[in-house]
């Protein structure tokens, strides 16, 4: 068994009467990602908060590469694991500072720091961007700095509170290679909270499926994914993934039906309960019906419009609601607002059975 | 009336002419209001930080005071210290009374609930998120809170020019702490007292010469600050046709 | 510790060293400051600024003169902050001596207030008596038709200074009720200083009580054009005197220690010398064509000119002296 970075026994956080966190044991082992999945207030980011020892446990015990830790000071462990917040948040001053400010704190010296500082900037595609204003950058270009930051202190574990969301796919991209780059060269323990399942299933060696403050299922992706079927119903906050009865049809696809009188055509040939995603990318919207060779195409309202870097997320409730990301210019040319009647349309074969 | 146009040659004459009357006190207006200002700060932003970032009882109350205290005529505050430093006073066995070190401790008094009041909502409005970044970053709580106090700072300048300036301006409090001594030993005459004089004795050129400075030298200060934070606006500014450019030739 | 923790720490010892640099600086790097407490008058003629470089020439000591108004001279004389005091109230003075506040009281210079006017002198007071000049002056302004105040004729500082009490004091030994007069429709208070108050008086061709000079030094230099009308009369005279602050009520005798009594007593020996009298009695010759100041010393040693001298006794002396033997300390040779 391969030892643990860092372990949680029993960890309890509550605020006042609420409890967050729900007697949680997890281990975190050394160059492993870990994935933690769950609806929003599940209890991911404490957990995490926990872990960066920035916030301390009502209950339990947490042990640090192997040692019990002393939440009344946690100064010394803190230099050993960072945590990138899910809302970017910059110093405002320039891109080096900020990346440079925990060398600072570590007392590297200039040339080292200013050499690392380089180094960070080209693994996340930022070169020369040093002397920028860190809160003129753009969204995604701000987040990349945020993920520079922690990466440039080598921490024993990184901690990624929903590194994507927010972020186009460009972005998103980056993001998620730079992830993989680091742990596979630095072997840096990286846990990161997310709730997007597609990502989920293609990043991380283990997979802590959490829901109201405890874990309720641990273990590589393929195998928590085949279990997920009885528990995903209680992952429908997860954008764009339903479940339902799936039905085979005699053209050799299947139909899922996920209620309310949706039914999604897949090219994977299923029965019974079934997990479907589809990538918000892949989702075609149109003011009209539009004649295409794609299976699924529902008629909806827009409930919700979210600006994203160069891109608008939209929220289409079509009896179920579906996330849809759009470029910016098709959304001002088609003149989209809230409660607009709008056609989502989307390939049968871009559809991910889980 | 006086001739007020002569006055204001006059004056000019007197500032051109680098007059050394005239230098005194102003440098003795510069000397008082500056330290002042430095020690208030000293003690203004410990006090700022700990009403900011700190949770207690009676924290409305105590935000209170301070504002209100903004308003204080400061011939109050004067009357009050003087009071305090005269010989029969609590602190007299000091003999601070007509002192420079009077003056400072007076107008660093008058103005730290500037300090304090401004300071409070300027580490109010920083994102709460930056101690915990910084904390995460590596930072300790002290090291977070210098952190936060960054974030902070064009609203914690604000309130250093706006303190600079109710000191060197004011009137009450180096009156009568400082007794307005002229002459040829130590003086504690500064700008506000030496228009007042000049005023009451009929000197308007000196007095115009005076209040003109005391103009130009709170324009200065002004115009450096706003040129300081302009200036890093201003280098970015020069910065962005080149990165445009080179941002176009990357997507190419 | 935390961040502000740190700051407070700096911030005391900023304060401490501000303190304590001040307080080394002033014990052992200056001259040792004597305070002298005076009215803004006195101040405002430049006489002292004169007396001071003389003085300071020949002593090690920093004269430190406070001009801050003439209540505020006074308290500061009773709170041990200043060392000598300089006015001229004589009433005042009287408590002041009764109190134990002041001892050697001197009587150092005179002059007198003077009723300027309008060159034509409508009310035609020039070389009156201040009596019949106030006659006049009230003759006058009943005989104006009544224009709800358009016509005044004349001002009062109206600011309780020493010169307003003496514009009190005029008008009710003339057998006016001073309140009564305030309410005439001719009469206009300025409630600002005597500059402020000559040029009202001047824009509007007023009458007006002033001292001497702050008159003076506002015509010589063309500000005002308004010609002095009424000078020398008894009740105009006006008499300057220092005392030394008790020793007794100097609150802290530690801070006190290095100015002492003595020092504060070799500035009056030195205003009361011949030469420095002879100084006071030139001042403002050059500049006005005129004194500004009489030395009081001599004509009070010599008894003449009269009536000069009888006039000083019965204003500013007290039982015969101006300064009974029981406010003497010491120092018998200034009342031989």
């Amino acid at each position: 068994m391969m030892m643990a970075v860092a372990e949680l026994k029993k960890v309890t956080k509550a605020y006042g009467n609420k409890i967050v966190v729900d007697a949680v044991n997890l281990q975190i082992r050394e160059g492993e990602i870990l994935a933690l999945l769950g609806p929003n207030g599940s209890g991911k980011t404490t957990i995490l908060k926990i872990l960066a020892f920035i916030e301390n446990p009502t209950g339990g015990e947490v042990k640090f590469q192997g040692e019990k830790v002393n939440f009344k000071n946690t100064e010394k462990v803190r230099l050993q694991s960072t945590l990138v917040f899910q809302k970017t948040t910059l110093f405002g001053t320039s891109v080096y500072n900020n990346i440079a400010y925990g060398l600072k704190m570590r007392k590297v010296p200039k040339e080292t720091r200013d050499r690392e500082v380089k180094k960070a900037l080209e693994i996340v595609k930022l070169e020369g961007f040093e002397k920028r204003n860190a809160r003129k950058l753009s969204g995604g270009e701000q987040q990349r700095v945020a993920i520079a930051r922690a990466l440039v202190l080598k921490t024993k574990l990184l901690l990624l509170d929903e590194p994507t969301a927010n972020l186009d796919p460009k972005n998103a991209g980056i993001l998620e290679e730079v992830i993989d780059t680091v742990n596979r060269e630095n072997k840096t323990a990286i846990v990161m909270a997310t709730h997007n399942m597609f990502q989920a299933k293609k990043l991380p060696h283990r997979i802590a499926l959490m829901d109201e403050g405890k874990i309720t299922e641990i273990g590589a992706p393929a195998e928590v994914f085949g279990k997920l079927s009885k528990n995903l119903a209680r992952f429908a906050a997860v954008d764009n993934t339903f479940t339902g009865t799936a039905k085979a049809t005699a053209s050799g696809t299947s139909k899922v039906d996920i209620g309310n009188n949706v039914q999604i055509e897949v090219t994977a040939q299923r029965q019974g309960a079934t997990a479907v995603f589809i990538n918000p990318q892949d989702i075609i919207v149109s003011k009209t019906a539009v004649e295409s060779s794609a299976r699924n195409v529902f008629k909806g309202k827009i409930t919700e419009i979210a600006d994203l870097d160069s891109l608008v997320k939209l929220k289409v409730d079509v009896g179920k609601p579906f996330t849809v990301q759009i470029t910016k210019r098709s959304f001002s040319e088609m003149g989209l607002c809230l409660n607009a009647e709008v056609f989502i349309t989307f390939k049968a074969s871009s559809v991910q059975v889980l | 009336m006086a001739d007020v146009l002569g006055g204001i040659v006059e004056a000019f004459q007197l500032i051109v002419t680098g007059d050394p009357e005239i230098l005194g006190i102003v440098s003795r207006s510069l000397l008082f209001s500056g330290t002042a200002v430095i020690l208030a700060i000293l003690w203004g932003t410990p006090l700022a930080m700990l009403i900011a970032m700190k949770e207690f009882r009676g924290k409305t109350l105590l935000k209170t005071y301070f504002s209100t205290l903004i308003g204080l005529p400061t011939v109050v505050l004067g009357l009050i210290l003087f009071l305090i430093f005269s010989r029969g006073g609590p602190l007299g066995f000091l003999g601070l009374l007509y002192t420079p070190a009077a003056i400072i401790i007076g107008q660093a008094i008058l103005v730290t609930p500037i300090l304090v009041s401004i300071g409070v909502s300027a580490i109010e409005s920083v994102d709460p998120e930056i101690m915990s970044l910084s904390k995460t970053l590596g930072a300790s709580e002290s090291q977070a809170q210098v952190a936060v106090l960054k974030e902070a700072a064009s609203g914690i300048i604000l309130s250093d020019i706006a303190s600079f300036n109710r000191a060197i301006g004011e009137l009450g409090v180096v009156l009568l702490v400082g007794g307005n001594i002229a002459g040829f030993g130590i003086r504690t005459d500064v700008l506000t007292t030496a228009i007042s004089r000049n005023v009451q004795i009929g000197e308007i050129g000196l007095a115009v010469a005076l209040g003109i400075l005391l103009v130009l030298i709170l324009f200065t200060i002004n115009i450096i600050i706003v040129v300081l934070r302009k200036a890093n606006y201003i280098v970015e500014l020069a910065k962005a046709p080149y990165f445009r450019l080179k941002r176009y030739r990357e997507t190419k | 510790m935390q961040a502000w923790q740190k700051l407070l720490i700096v911030a005391a010892l900023a304060t401490i060293i501000v303190v304590a640099g001040t307080l080394v600086y002033f014990n052992y790097f200056t001259k040792r400051r004597l305070f002298i407490s005076t009215t803004t008058s006195l101040y405002d003629t430049g006489l002292l600024d004169l007396i001071e470089t003389e003085y300071e020439a020949t002593h090690n000591v920093d004269l430190n003169i406070l001009a801050v108004g003439t209540g505020i001279a006074i308290q500061h004389a009773q709170n041990g902050d200043a060392d000598v005091v300089l006015v001229h109230s004589p009433s005042v003075e009287k408590t002041f001596l009764e109190e134990g506040y002041g001892e050697n009281r001197k009587i150092i210079a005179y002059n007198f207030f003077t009723i300027i006017g309008p060159e034509d002198d409508p009310a035609g007071i020039e070389g009156k008596t201040i009596t019949d000049a106030l006659d006049g002056i009230v003759t006058y302004g009943d005989s104006l038709a009544d224009q709800a105040g358009q016509t005044q004729i004349w001002v009062s500082r109206g600011d309780n200074s020493g010169t307003h009490s003496k514009e009190k004091s005029l008008w009710s030994k003339a057998g006016y009720d001073y309140e009564s007069i305030t309410e005439e429709p001719w009469y206009a208070s300025a409630g600002q200083g005597m500059g402020a108050t000559l040029n009202i008086a001047n824009e509007k061709e007023a009458y007006c009580l002033a001292d001497i000079g702050t008159y003076l030094k506002y015509y010589s230099d063309g500000t005002i054009s308004l010609p002095a009308l009424i000078l020398e009369e008894e009740s105009l005279l006006n008499v300057y005197s220092v005392m030394a602050v008790s020793p007794t009520v100097v609150a802290n005798q530690s801070i006190h220690e290095k100015i002492s009594f003595d020092d504060a007593m070799e500035f009056i020996e030195y205003l009361v010398s011949p030469e420095t009298q002879q100084l006071i009695t030139n001042y403002g010759k050059d500049t006005y064509g005129q004194s500004l100041f009489t030395g009081a010393v001599q004509p009070l040693i010599d008894d003449s000119p009269q009536p000069l001298v009888s006039w000083i006794q019965d204003y500013a002396f007290f039982d015969g002296s101006e300064c009974p033997p029981q406010y003497r300390n010491g120092y018998a040779d200034l009342y031989t």
